[in-house]
Formats: structure tokens, sequence, C-alpha cells
């Protein structure tokens, strides 16, 4: 059993013990924090206490979940020289994130049009279990997308260089070098750009039903009645194929007994930052990063097209701009206070999403007053929110947040609740039209098996990381 | 074969989705959690004996040799876009196996796909011996 103390109404620490080189600190409420409890997550955040290098806590978001080794919704962040780099910590889709679109249409005026969209998005978009798409790269392409990233698509026509300015790294993660890459990620990578994926994967038609901060949502270009388009994919299996390569390359070493430390747990597997290894996976790890912000831009692109081509408008009609793209599975070398000293650290973010504060230097201009756009996906029958990294982020969180509602039913437990019920009439008597590849996707992902998306973002504003801007329910998804 | 001695339960993780298997032999052991792979992905496993494909599989120990193992049946799915129907292992030793494996061509039209398996993990990775045989146990990544 983990011991807990509560220190305020939105966090909660876990002391040091045994192993671990530093306390764990969760940020949640005391109904989350009951559910947290329910699984493993607070000893995988125990866990990852103990790698070498770990500097302030080892964190946990209020979305936090078991995963593997890592918590999802964890963030850790460790020192350059002492500390280490962990393939599990980033996770086996690398740079999976979301992406949100304005447009300059109300829903009231589209929304008998919904399930045309809907079927026109499900039609064209390649979704599902190893979906390939129309782009076949050739190897040397392959290589050009892992190291430009968005700005390959931008190239090929799919969007236009305002979208790199409003994309996290610009779309590109210096130091990929597809050179360290193995065949199988090469083989895997060549058919599935362009590909949303399954799972928990989507592509949401919303409408803005709540404003909370009126300036910055009007600096966001978000209005109440607005259509927006959400969108959640990554690396594809590109991605999972390098975190593969590594975390077996890494446990090689662990076996071997190269590592001055026992492991947790061998999901763990990790190198010290100063070594070949890690320098390897880390320019790995980028030219997935990269994969999938060019996935995204060329998804955005297609959905743009198939918004003009059913609506039958025209683009500056339609306007649709991207508003940020996010990631939330990476690992970064960032500058950060710890204990009153700038110190650069790896910080890793396993499901957690940067939230820069207003004023940060990596700042786009437009967002510079705001703070960084923070995208946080609820289920598909309920909300999704827009945050603005706070001032003060990076010294609470390492300019983290949450990326989601986080699970609170296993997928086995969601098919079995879901027995005998229509998910997808339920959800249509919600005024929400559903389209999934998988037969078992719409129970494994149905509402109830997630946590409130509205407590989740509520901690992560009381915690002051990040503020709420504004809210979007859905009208219309795609699923995998 | 003994593997109709075998067994796999599904285990339940908030996220993702683990197995655990029980067979008299190692090579069972092997056999039926191959076979899991392929039954968390797919509605029905195909049947038949086509298109072997021969596989030799090294690694640091039991449990490190599992996931590879079930990592390259997976990778055979989706790298190559191959469902393994069935298999023979021809050879077991704590860090190497030798198998023959048989498979179809995966056609969406035909085989109904229920989840996807992104990745086999090291997480709670469990191989063992038990007094009457062998136990397994594997989350993978959804």
């Amino acid at each position: 059993m983990i011991s807990l103390e509560q220190i305020d109404d939105c966090r909660w620490r876990i002391p040091k013990s045994g192993a671990m080189r530093v306390p764990g600190l969760i940020f949640a409420n005391s109904d989350l924090i009951r559910a947290i409890q329910q699984d493993q997550s607070l000893t995988q955040v125990a866990n990852v206490a103990t790698l070498p290098g770990i500097v302030g806590y080892s964190l946990a978001m209020p979305d936090i979940h078991w995963g593997y080794g890592f918590p999802i919704g964890g963030v850790a962040a460790f020192d350059l020289e002492e500390g280490i780099v962990s393939p599990g910590g980033v996770g086996y889709d690398i740079n999976c994130g979301c992406r949100l679109m304005t447009t300059r249409l109300r829903a009231d005026d589209i929304r008998p049009l919904i399930r045309d969209l809907v079927q026109a998005l499900y039609h064209h978009i390649p979704t599902g279990v190893g979906s390939r798409g129309p782009i076949h790269l050739s190897p040397s392409d392959e290589s050009r997308v892992a190291v430009m990233g968005a700005e390959w698509a931008v190239q090929k026509g799919f969007g236009t260089p305002q979208d790199l300015e409003r994309t996290e790294d610009h779309g590109a993660m210096a130091g990929a070098d597809p050179s360290v890459l193995s065949g199988r990620a090469m083989q895997r990578g060549r058919d599935q750009l362009g590909t949303l994926g399954s799972g928990n994967h989507f592509l949401e038609i919303q409408t803005v039903d709540q404003i909370y901060d009126p300036v910055k949502a009007r600096q966001f270009h978000l209005f109440e009645g607005q259509v927006t388009v959400f969108m959640h994919t990554g690396s594809r299996g590109f991605g999972h194929q390098i975190c593969d390569d590594f975390l077996k390359e890494m446990g090689q070493s662990a076996h071997k007994g190269l590592l001055p430390f026992e492991l947790p747990d061998r999901q763990l597997a990790c190198a010290p930052l100063t070594s070949e290894l890690a320098r390897r996976y880390l320019a790995a790890m980028a030219c997935a990063a990269n994969y999938a912000w060019a996935n995204r831009q060329i998804l955005m692109h297609w959905t743009m097209e198939m918004f003009l081509k059913t609506l039958s408008i025209r683009p500056e009609e339609l306007g649709m701009n991207l508003l940020y793209d996010v990631c939330h599975n990476i690992a970064k070398k960032e500058l950060h206070q710890v204990a009153g000293r700038a110190i650069r650290v790896c910080v890793h973010r396993k499901g957690a999403t940067r939230a820069l504060p207003p004023g940060h230097p990596l700042l786009p201009e437009i967002y510079r007053s705001t703070g960084q756009p923070v995208l946080i996906p609820g289920d598909m029958g309920t909300f999704s929110f827009v945050l603005a990294g706070a001032p003060g982020s990076m010294e609470r969180s390492f300019g983290s947040s949450c990326h989601g509602a986080g699970r609170v039913l296993s997928r086995t437990q969601a098919v079995k609740q879901a027995k005998g019920r229509a998910i997808n009439r339920e959800l249509e008597d919600k005024g929400i039209i559903v389209q999934s590849r998988g037969k078992q996707t719409l129970k494994e992902e149905m509402p109830d098996a997630y946590k409130d998306i509205s407590q989740v973002v509520d901690v992560v504003e009381a915690a002051k990381l990040a503020t709420k801007v504004a809210r979007m329910r859905p009208l219309g998804v795609i699923k995998g | 074969m003994t593997a109709k001695k075998a067994r796999v339960t599904f285990l339940n993780h908030t996220a993702d989705m683990g197995i655990r298997v029980t067979a008299p032999t190692l090579a069972d052991l092997f056999e039926r959690a191959g076979e899991a792979v392929i039954d968390t992905m797919l509605k029905q496993r195909p049947a038949g004996r086509t298109s072997p494909v021969r596989l030799s599989v090294a690694g640091e120990d039991l449990p490190d040799l599992m996931v590879r193992w079930l990592g390259e049946i997976l990778f055979l799915f989706e790298g190559e876009g191959k469902v393994v129907t069935d298999m023979d292992i021809d050879s077991i030793w704590e860090n190497r196996i030798d198998a023959t494996v048989y498979t179809v061509p995966f056609d969406p039209e035909v085989h109904e796909m229920m989840t996807e398996i992104k990745a086999v993990t090291y997480h709670q990775i469990e191989v063992a011996r038990r007094k009457d045989g062998w136990q397994a146990t594997v989350i993978f990544d959804l």
C-alpha cells in the first residue's frame, strides 16, 4: 500500500521511502484520488521516483491511470548529467497528440449536414487497425518526413506555413537522425502516413458551447456556437516500432548489468542520458515525433477538403485554421528552475501536455501573451476543453498539464458494461453522430469508461497549471 | 499435442489488456500465448496451415524471450499483413525458440478486427515454472 499525504484540495504527496530518490506528487481532488487508488498507478509514480537523476518530484496529473512502466499522466524530469531517458516514459505512440482547428462556421448552420460530414470523413480518412493510406513513402521521402516533420507535409501542399508556427516545436523536433532507425521501423512507417489509427484515436466535429475567458478566447479565435474540429492521433506503427526496438536494446544492457541500479519494472528500461544509446534513442524518438506532426498536418488538410466538398463552400467561407497542435507522449530537453537554480533537464511527459505560461520564449508571437493553448479531449459523449498555460506552471509541474479524461474502466469491463446497449444510438440521442471502424471500439471507448473530464480540468485550474478558456461539445465523431 | 490442457485468461488493466497463460510444457505455453495475440486482435483466428514462416527468436531469459516471440507474431501482422493461424514449436530453450508459424494474408473484409495491439510490453512480465507446469503473464499496449 502506497502511503499518501494530502497537501491541499488538489495535491497529494507520496513521501520518499525505500529506493525513491524524490517524493511523488499527484494533482487530484478527493473524488479522483479515490479512483486513482483503485489501480496500480500510485505504485508506478513511486517506481519512477527511483530512477537515477530524477529532480523535484515524480509527478502525476489528475487523469493519471495505470500504464506500463510509467503511469499514464506521469511527468518526470531528469538531470542531463546524472539522469536517464526511458522509452517507456514516452510510450509506444511517440508524439501521440492533439490538434484543434477553428472555422468560421456556426453549428446551427451545418447541423442538418453533420451526418454527411461524418460519412465523408469516415470514407476519406484511413482509420482502423493497421490502416494504410494513399501515401506510399520512398525510403528517402520517409527519411525527409522523419527530419522535417510537418514542414514536409506543407511543402507537399498539405497546409500552409502558418500551420507550422502554431505547432509545438514548429512541427519538427531537432536532432532527428533516420540513420539510427531499424529496417522494421522504416517498413512500418512506409504506408501509415495520413492514417488515424484505432483505439482512442479520433477525429471530432464539435461546437464551442461555453467560453470561460472571453479575452483569451478572442485571441484563440474561439466564439460560442462555432464549429471546431479536434484530432487525436500519433506516429502509428513507425513510433511503436521505434519504442519497441530501444526498449529491447536498453533491456539488454540492464540485463548485462550495465545499469548501476535495480529496475523496479522491466518496462522502465532506460539509458544514462550521457550514453551513446540515449543519444540514438532521442534521435529516433525525434524521427517519430516528426512523423506524427506530418501525420496530423496531412489529416487536417484532408479534413478541410472534406468540409469544402460536403458543404459546397469556398475556403474563405470555411475559414479552417489551426489553433494549435501539441503532443502528450514525449521526452524533451528543457530549461527549468530546480531548487532555485536554472538547469537543463530531460522532461518525460507520458500522457501529459506541455502547458507553457504567458511570456515563455518558446511560444509563438500570437500566443506570447495568452500562454500556450492546451488541448484536452474528453470522451466522445461529453466535452473537450481548451486551456491556456498558467503563470507558475513551470515551477509547479515542469510546464505540464493533463492530457484527457483518463480511463476508469478497463476495455474488458467497458465491453461487459456495454452489453446489450447500442452505444451509437445512445450518443445519437444526445445529438452526436458516430462512425467507427472496429466493432468493439465504441463499447471500449464509451463515455462511462472515462473519468469526468470536467473534474480533471477543474483540478488543473485549481492547481494553477492551466486556466480554462473554452469548452466544446461533440457533434460528430469518427473513430478507428 | 498437450495444448488442450493449456489455458488463457484475459486480464483487466485500466488502459490496456493482459493475458495469463498456463500450460503443461514450455512449448505449449509459448504456443498458446502466440495464439492469444491473434485471438485478442481478431474475432476469430482463421484456420489452416499455409504459407509457413520460420521464426528463430533469441532472448536474455524466458520473460524476454516471451516478449520478443509475441512481438514477432505481432510484427508479422502489423508489418507484413500476415495472420498467424497455427504454429509448431520446433525447439525451445531458456534463451531461444525456433518455430514454424503458418499464415494467411490479412483481409479486412474477411477477418473481423476486435482490438489493435500496439506492442507487447515488459510491464509485470512473468514466465515461471509452477508445480504442475508453466505460467506466463503478459500485458499488451492497446
